[in-house]
């Protein structure tokens, strides 16, 4: 009796683990799943924006959508903001499963996207492409942007220069003449995009590496931990991560490394141009979404309209860009694949790979 | 006082029927997700998450702080029973508990104790939370990457104490440690390393499913040799709450393990990037410096204490900078961060002076879910130890399916289960022929975190050695440092000198 006892036990413990994982993967679909409840109640105002989208592909079946990085980071959390507005917005009514696929740095998702065959399920991949994920894909990878189909092209974002409250030097004019005599000005940020922008910085102020070097932190926030205890003197960010230090007093802006000034409480930072005789260093940070390169015409079309109505929603304008400071850039499948290639050229370029 | 008022007040907040019922529910949950292995608080909070956009943020902040915070309780269920860590902080709890709970017959006790020892190391992290959070949170700004360097290397020489009798095991298994941490992205220039042209590889080694596997699975390939050795049930003690109840004498030896880890796994959770597993890794092997009454590793309730204090200090005191600055001192703490973010609440500096409702009621809300916690755990622990009269027979596979599904979910991908299964093979062979995992796995955590300090230190001082001599904090480090590796050599000297007296 008490061994029956024990084993059925076991046997509870194991389907609640098994049912806990299963519950775990599939919370996303439960999310979207009660939400066509709700939005069907919207969608009767909703119908003529819907009896516009071209009638011909449809999804028929649960979408996969592939995130290559962790859940709670910047890129996990605009797939899922998408995800929402697709559902509440009733742009898709199937299923969509967001699934973060972090092995290899982001590469074995990529390359599982790339390689999926024509057919069904190429129509119902969809994958979150960054800057940040092109720029390691093409030094560490053989893959380039042709091995998938752009989608959209949904925002754009630029960097500051920041200064701590342990920082030295009054502007960032004064650290470049020091940096020329020979005293160290240390800058930090995160990867990928920080650091191309951090180059083509260096390079446009004619300082080496050495002389001004760089620390790369895992995220902003690492980067931002490391001014604040005064072990940087400069830090790279984004404005939306950095606003409310600005805000607090505690990191100051000064540059914007853009073609013109932020607004608000960014408005004091300066363009490079503007501290020398230096051009602007303006190197755009993009949030995109690309599908399989087996994606079908019609499947293409259906997508890139589906991602124009959401940049187009009020729920994207105030929950996402305004939150984030984010410049809205819709661009369709065709101007974003033109994009994507011409950035692709530049990095390929400025990096010499072939 | 005034930070015990503004408590006070987050105790108000917290106890309307919805909050409260919101903490038990995170606390449930966070005990399920926490004793699963391979769904650590990382990846329950971050799925948890897209439910809770819905809620008043102040509920659902309470609800995954819960989570969090019972997540280190549920993680030392399945390394004490199981021998699998249900998280990475448990690694070490899995060193003292499997031993205890199967060896010694005791499992209650041991579960007790890893419950009784999170309670009070989380109560005296929290205390520390309430009256010095910021001004700690600023504390842990000042190490900077040489002051961190410093830190990890006086870390890495705890190695020490759990390499065993044999030196030159231990030595070599620490280096295994170290090579398979370097495979994977370089983590400052973002260049691959060791990877053979491997794409999965590139990404480096998963921590989780190589613990499960070098741990967990290593004891499932041992089970079913020792198959026919074994009787059918393993432990026949009286497997009843009375029979899991410590006794006095088992809660004195518990009690200054638990001060000694709460203080110190406190310290280690503010300071950025360290987190639970270091905490409780620095709390064992500073366990290692103090006398207990049974050698550590062969089931001393001290090991349990000490290691499961700390992780649950350590929780509570990466809330600091999370909370004062806006800082993560963990992963599980960016996802937070991105959740307070997603709810219009903006963390950083200015939290406390402009949503205190919302900061001190996450406070509170912690103080309750570690006695909810505590009181649930207790009240599972009679049924929990039953598994353990299960027969092997019927336990080998179905530590094997819990092995391979934990695995699996931490990637989403196979990849997973197929380091889980080499590295068990690894782990067999490694026990088989003496050599102890323990060190392997401090130095897979630590050698990363120090090399990128130390590259980042170098950087910073352009290749100067000064730098990590620079600071105040740094020169203590040092000396505490030095002390650490020249005491056994004059110990040694000393020694010689002493016999070589009488023939002189």
């Amino acid at each position: 009796m008490k061994k029956l006892l024990a084993i059925v036990l076991v046997l509870v413990l194991t389907v609640s683990m098994l049912a806990g994982c299963g519950g775990a993967t599939g919370s996303s679909s439960a999310a979207s799943a009660s939400a066509p409840a709700s939005s069907a109640a919207a969608s009767g105002s909703e119908a003529p924006a819907e009896a516009e989208a071209p009638a011909g592909w449809k999804p028929s079946k649960n979408i996969e959508w592939i995130v290559t990085s962790s859940p709670g980071g910047g890129s996990d959390i605009y797939t899922r903001m998408i995800q929402d507005i697709m559902v509440t917005e009733g742009l898709v009514d199937q299923t969509i499963l967001v699934n973060n696929k972090t092995d290899g740095g982001g590469e074995v998702g990529r390359a599982q996207v790339s390689a999926t065959k024509a057919g069904d399920q190429s129509d119902h991949t969809l994958l979150t492409f960054n800057s940040g994920d092109l720029m390691p894909m093409l030094l560490n990878t053989q893959s380039r942007i042709d091995g998938f189909t752009p989608i959209a092209l949904m925002a754009v974002d630029n960097q500051l220069l920041f200064k701590g409250e342990h920082t030295t030097y009054a502007d960032f004019a004064e650290a470049i003449e020091a940096a020329k005599n020979g005293t160290v000005v240390v800058l930090g940020g995160s990867k990928g995009d920080d650091v191309a922008t951090y180059q083509k910085m260096l390079e446009e102020i004619g300082l080496t590496e050495s002389e001004m070097p760089y620390i790369t932190s895992d995220s902003t926030s690492d980067a931002i931990t490391s001014i604040l205890g005064g072990h940087i003197d400069f830090v790279i960010s984004k404005p939306a991560a950095a606003t409310e230090y600005v805000e607090a007093g505690r990191l100051i802006p000064v540059i914007a490394l853009a073609s013109q000034r932020y607004g608000g409480a960014l408005a004091d930072a300066p363009t490079l141009s503007e501290i020398g005789d230096y051009n602007n260093v303006d190197i755009p940070v993009w949030r995109g979404v690309v599908g399989p390169k087996n994606m079908s015409p019609e499947a293409v079309a259906y997508w890139t309209d589906v991602f124009k109505q959401v940049s187009e929603s009020d729920q994207w304008k105030t929950d996402y860009l305004e939150k984030n400071m984010l410049i809205s850039n819709y661009m369709n499948a065709d101007e974003a694949a033109a994009f994507m290639t011409a950035y692709q050229q530049d990095y390929m370029a400025k990096e010499g790979l072939k | 006082m005034e930070n015990l008022q503004l408590l006070l007040g987050g105790f108000a907040t917290v106890f309307t029927m919805q909050n409260v019922l919101a903490c038990l529910l995170g606390a449930i949950l966070g005990l399920i997700v926490g004793a699963m292995p391979g769904i650590g608080s990382l990846a329950g909070v971050a799925l948890l998450l897209p439910l809770t956009y819905k809620f008043n943020p102040t509920t659902a902040i309470i609800m995954l702080g819960a989570l969090y915070y019972a997540n280190m309780y549920g993680g030392a269920f399945s390394a004490i029973l199981l021998n699998i860590p249900g998280d990475s902080p448990a690694v070490m709890t899995a060193l003292d508990g499997y031993p205890m709970a199967t060896k010694k017959g005791r499992p209650g006790q041991a579960l007790f104790t890893a419950n009784m020892a999170s309670c009070i190391g989380g109560t005296i992290g929290m205390i520390i939370l309430t009256f010095m959070g910021p001004a700690l949170a600023e504390v842990g700004l000042r190490f900077g990457p040489a002051e961190m360097a410093v830190l990890l290397l006086v870390a890495m020489t705890s190695i020490g104490w759990l390499v065993g009798e044999n030196p030159t095991k231990g030595v070599v298994v620490t280096m295994l440690g170290i090579v398979l941490a370097s495979i994977g992205m370089d983590t400052l220039t973002g260049s691959p390393r060791y990877n053979f042209g491997n794409l999965q590889l590139m990404g480096g080694i998963p921590f989780i499913p190589f613990v499960i596997g070098t741990v967990g699975f290593a004891q499932v390939i041992q089970l079913m040799e020792e198959r026919y050795k074994e009787t059918d049930a393993r432990v026949d003690a009286k497997l009843t709450i009375r029979g899991s109840m410590l006794t006095r004498h088992d809660f004195r030896r518990l009690l200054p393990p638990a001060l000694r880890s709460g203080f110190l796994g406190t310290f280690v959770g503010v300071l950025p990037g360290a987190g639970a597993t270091t905490g409780a890794f620095l709390g064992y092997a500073a366990q290692k410096a103090f006398k207990s009454e049974e050698p550590l590793g062969s089931g001393a309730i001290e090991g349990i204490a000490s290691c499961e204090a700390a992780n649950n200090a350590a929780a509570a005191g990466s809330f600091a900078p999370l909370l004062a600055l806006g800082i993560p001192g963990s992963g599980t703490g960016a996802v937070l961060l991105g959740g307070l973010m997603m709810w219009g609440l903006n963390p950083g500096p200015l939290l406390f002076s402009k949503s205190p409702d919302f900061a001190w009621g996450l406070i509170a809300s912690l103080y309750l879910a570690n006695i909810l916690t505590l009181i649930i755990a207790i009240g599972v622990i009679p049924f929990l130890i039953k598994i353990l009269s299960v027969p092997l027979k019927y336990m080998v596979p179905c530590i094997t399916v819990v092995c391979i599904v934990g695995s699996y979910s931490t990637s989403n991908s196979m990849y997973g289960v197929l380091v889980m299964l080499l590295s068990g093979v690894l782990g067999y062979i490694l026990n088989k022929n003496k050599y102890s995992t323990a060190p392997m796995l401090l130095s897979f955590v630590l050698a990363p975190m120090l090399e990128s300090n130390i590259r980042k230190a170098f950087i910073a001082s352009r290749g100067s050695v000064a730098i990590f001599f620079s600071s105040a904090i740094c020169q203590v480090l040092m000396l505490v440092f030095f002390v650490i590796i020249f005491t056994p050599v004059f110990k040694a000297i000393l020694k010689k000198f002493k016999k070589g007296k009488p023939t002189a």
